[in-house]
């Protein structure tokens, strides 16, 4: 291997101590931004039937999440196109300030769009001048008949992943004491959206299988397109479970602590010991262990041949799970993890460091429940622009995957590493998750090891290398 | 006789539900416009994004063009974020580009970053040009935005150097245009130019080389290729470089008497009228063949009450091909901008057809949806927006022609000229289509 384009190589685990120390992180990330705070805040409130928000910001931040999120979600979702409106700050608003402006603003959305809830999202212009937004929020509530909250939300103030973390810590005011528990049901929370890229639906109705299979119920997915019943009642469950642990974590851990509702800490479930984990780890606080057993038992059972292609696959294999172009650092940690347990040795190739510190607390929980894989870092990763960065990381994936003589690839289609590789993007319409996921992973797995010989498309390198 | 008329001001200044990004994001299309060039936005993260949707817009390549961004946080925002952009242009110079833009989003502008100072600080340390554009997003809408930068380019790139060149003409602004291709507009009015004997000598912008920019200065005339933005870059060179400005005050060439009415006027400036006149008399020969040949669905289209939702570029010339081409009746008409010559413009045109729609300009989309339920129109041109919007309003057919359309293109399909007439059309026709078929589940299929 060609030490040069290697910057790191270790595991998860001192991958993350050099992060905790502050190395690895490049001073200047120009390129590779993912969106600011104000983009999750609202791609996580979106996911709420009938609110309106009022975005106190310029025309441009509004018809950008509008054209990336409201308009995806309501055509997945079946409804007509819900309103995205906004105080369309100008010069005068901000020398003068627009408090006036977005209170009028926030009368008329009640007025016009007859929401149950109106969330005030603030912009880095209303932000910087010190609109006071939450204090409108109040103000304006007793004046409307929707319920009115405020989420601080300039896209200077923190990462993309605190964004998600204040609108799920902002709907925690929603939810009211409950009169009565919800006996045998719990809520998926850390949902965004509904759905995103990363998270999609086909997923989300395996969960819903398995938990309806072991007699649970499920109050709402919070917040992939639940409604604010479903959030005002969210305090009665039981339990609350994860859909993507990642971000499920924060909303988790909140309810857990002022609520007192417990959280299902569980991993993806990618493969038989994760998807085990996630069902028992919904199924023993409920006193459901032994529906869950019989489920676990009979639905293994049906997958035998299933099982025996993907351990056939993975056995004695060096497995090389890809990230730059990869979807998701938490859902190729779980890919890594079902290498394993199919008996493959994972490698995880460019989890970006900025990521690790970005997802902090749910690296570490990974590290604690025993996963801490090899990990190698290229030079590639850190270049200036995208494109070069992802030139460069394809070649140094390609020399990675030559220096063993049983690497497979896992991973992305826009990767051509030159080994068998398969296509476990999150675009294909069919679950990675539970045990109908299984059945696919091993359909897509059969199928990449009947082709594997197959020359890649040089239409698809082009495109995305260049000539 | 004509019906009175109702011109709607914008009322939705509070709370507004826009079809446009702001200026920053219209600044970011028009420099991504040039060729090869390095796009530095000095912003937090999520403008970089607006970044990307107009490097998208502006079909450019990523093996060529570059964009980058500061990526400012509270840091930055407290203390000021000049000395950051000052090392993110120093570190762009390992990409090698001819030309970098500098744009500014909010939050720089409001603390008081000043990029025309740190760019200039810079400028002798770099092998390439830089171009500052203070373009945040309060500053207006995108298509302010395109003008502020246009502004920003003329004044930084083009000098007076040497004679005009007779037969030359600039082009300007075709990318403030809804057709979500409207590249191939553009394509359509480059090869009328090159048709009536005369050139272009540079596109502002699309697919600009930073050489073209020195040919702008000698051009005979310039044509604006958008009712939305670019006017003030005409004036603009029409004042400082006595460029004159063609086909000015009449609509875009879409439809017949559109198209017609625009190759006449532009073969008069360029002493091509008998080519204008040929080219005119060929393509409508060409749309009729082509309709007898493959079939114009007629029946939908005789005298239904019509709506126009889109850009100015799109909507102010449809309004002659639906009326008189397609034999619909035009009765509401929402436009996402109002510039003053554009008005009259409109004004013109509505008093030539002898109609009277309901005019609302600076549509946002509340007011679109709520002019659509009042007027309840049986056709309307717009955009995947309106398809959903007349969900609720028992409006049986909406044509997707404007952005967003929530549609693939591969191919560059205009709108201008006769082809473009014949895009339109099989827009029409295919959304007619799929219009037909139900949403309701009758009976489960056997087989």
């Amino acid at each position: 291997m060609d030490d040069s384009r290697i910057a790191f190589k270790g595991t998860l685990q001192q991958l993350l101590e050099k992060v905790e120390k502050g190395e690895m992180i490049p001073k200047l990330q120009a390129s590779h931004a993912p969106p600011c705070k104000f983009w999750t805040a609202f791609q996580v409130i979106n996911g709420i039937r009938h609110m309106a928000p009022v975005i106190h910001g310029p025309k441009g931040c509004t018809f950008s999440v509008a054209n990336a999120y409201k308009m995806n979600s309501c055509e997945y979702r079946g409804v007509p196109l819900e309103p995205t409106s906004c105080t369309a700050q100008d010069e005068a608003d901000v020398v003068y300030g627009g408090e006036g402006k977005l209170l009028e603003a926030v009368k008329e959305a009640d007025y016009r769009y007859h929401p149950e809830l109106i969330v005030i999202f603030s912009c880095c212009c209303s932000g910087i001048i010190g609109d006071d937004v939450e204090t409108i929020a109040q103000k304006v509530e007793r004046e409307v008949n929707a319920k009115v909250l405020a989420i601080r939300s300039e896209g200077f103030g923190g990462d993309f992943r605190s964004g998600y973390e204040d609108a799920f810590r902002v709907i925690m005011d929603l939810m009211e004491p409950p009169t009565e528990k919800m006996a045998k049901t719990i809520n998926i929370i850390g949902a965004r959206q509904g759905p995103t890229y990363t998270e999609w639906t086909q997923d989300l109705d395996e969960i819903e299988r398995m938990v309806y299979a072991i007699g649970a119920k499920i109050n709402g997915i919070l917040c992939g397109g639940c409604t604010l019943e479903q959030i005002r009642q969210a305090r009665s469950v039981e339990l609350n479970a994860s859909w993507c642990y990642d971000w499920g974590q924060k909303l988790g851990d909140l309810m857990e602590e002022r609520f007192g509702i417990p959280y299902a800490r569980t991993g993806l479930p990618y493969g038989l010991k994760a998807t085990e984990e996630w069902l028992m780890g919904v199924a023993i606080p409920l006193g459901l262990e032994k529906q869950a057993r019989d489920m676990i038992r009979q639905e293994t059972g049906e997958l035998t041949e299933e099982i025996d292609t993907i351990r056939r696959f993975f056995d004695g294999k060096t497995a090389l799970v890809e990230i730059t172009e990869f979807p998701g650092p938490i859902r190729a940690l779980a890919l890594a993890r079902m290498a394993e347990e199919f008996g493959a040795h994972p490698i995880v190739v460019n989890i970006h460091p900025y990521t690790i510190k970005e997802r902090m607390p749910s690296i570490k929980f990974l590290l604690k429940q025993g996963q801490n894989p090899e990990v190698i870092l290229t030079k590639g990763l850190f270049s200036l622009g995208t494109f070069r960065s992802s030139w460069e990381t394809e070649a140094e994936l390609e020399m990675i995957a030559a220096q063993y003589d049983n690497a497979i690839y896992l991973g992305s289609p826009l990767r051509q590493p030159g080994v068998t590789q398969v296509n476990l993007t999150t675009m294909t319409g069919y679950p990675h998750f539970g045990y109908s996921g299984i059945r696919n992973i091993a359909r897509l797995i059969q199928s990449s090891m009947e082709h594997a010989s197959r020359p890649r498309s040089k239409l698809f390198r082009e495109v995305l290398y260049g000539s | 006789m004509a019906e009175s008329r109702e011109f709607l001001t914008a009322s939705a200044e509070r709370c507004h539900d826009p079809y446009l990004r702001c200026a920053f994001y219209g600044a970011a299309q028009t420099a991504l416009g040039v060729t090869g060039c390095c796009v530095i936005a000095h912003s937090p993260q999520g403008c970089y994004l607006l970044v990307n949707a107009a490097f998208g817009w502006q079909d450019a390549d990523y093996t060529e063009t570059m964009i980058l961004s500061t990526k400012l946080c509270e840091d930055e925002i407290v203390h000021g974020g000049e000395e950051l952009l000052a090392r993110t242009i120093l570190e762009a110079k390992e990409l090698g580009v001819p030309i970098l833009f500098v744009l500014s989003s909010c939050g720089p502008e409001i603390v008081g970053d000043d990029i025309i100072a740190v760019c200039e600080d810079m400028r002798p340390q770099v092998d390439f040009e830089i171009v500052p554009i203070e373009c945040a997003g309060f500053r207006g809408d995108q298509n302010e935005g395109t003008d502020i930068a246009l502004d920003a380019m003329l004044k930084k790139l083009v000098v007076m150097n040497g004679e005009k060149v007779p037969g030359s003409v600039c082009l300007i602004a075709p990318h403030a245009n809804s057709n979500p291709t409207w590249m191939g507009d553009l394509a359509w009015v480059k090869g009328i130019i090159n048709q009536m004997g005369a050139k272009v000598s540079a596109t502002l912008t699309h697919n600009t080389a930073l050489s073209e920019f020195q040919d702008v200065a000698s051009a005979e005339g310039c044509i604006v290729l958008s009712h939305d933005a670019g006017q003030k870059a005409a004036d603009y060179l029409a004042r400082q470089f006595g460029i004159e400005q063609f086909c000015k005050g009449i609509p875009l060439p879409v439809g017949f008497t559109n198209t017609r009415r625009w190759l006449a006027e532009l073969g008069r400036r360029l002493g091509a009228q008998d080519i204008a006149e040929r080219l005119a008399a060929e393509g409508e020969k060409m749309v009729v063949e082509q309709c007898r040949r493959k079939g114009l669905e007629q029946f939908f289209m005789h005298r239904a009450p019509a709506a126009i939702v889109a850009d100015a570029t799109v909507g102010i010339p449809l309004l002659h091909f639906i009326t008189e081409d397609l034999e619909m009746i035009p009765r509401l008409l929402c436009l996402r901008s109002c510039l003053p010559g554009v008005k009259e413009i409109l004004e013109t045109e509505l008093k030539e057809l002898n109609l009277s729609p309901k005019v609302v300009y600076n549509a946002d989309v509340y007011q679109s949806k709520l002019a659509l339920g009042e007027v309840k129109p049986e056709v309307v041109f717009g955009s995947n927006i309106e398809r959903h919007a007349v969900e609720e309003l028992d409006i049986p057919f909406v044509s997707r022609l404007v952005n967003p359309i929530s549609r693939f293109r591969s191919i560059n399909r205009e709108y201008f000229g006769y082809v473009g007439m014949l895009n339109i059309i099989e827009c029409i026709h295919n959304d007619w289509l799929d219009r037909s078929r139900s949403k309701k589940r009758s009976y489960k299929a056997r087989w």
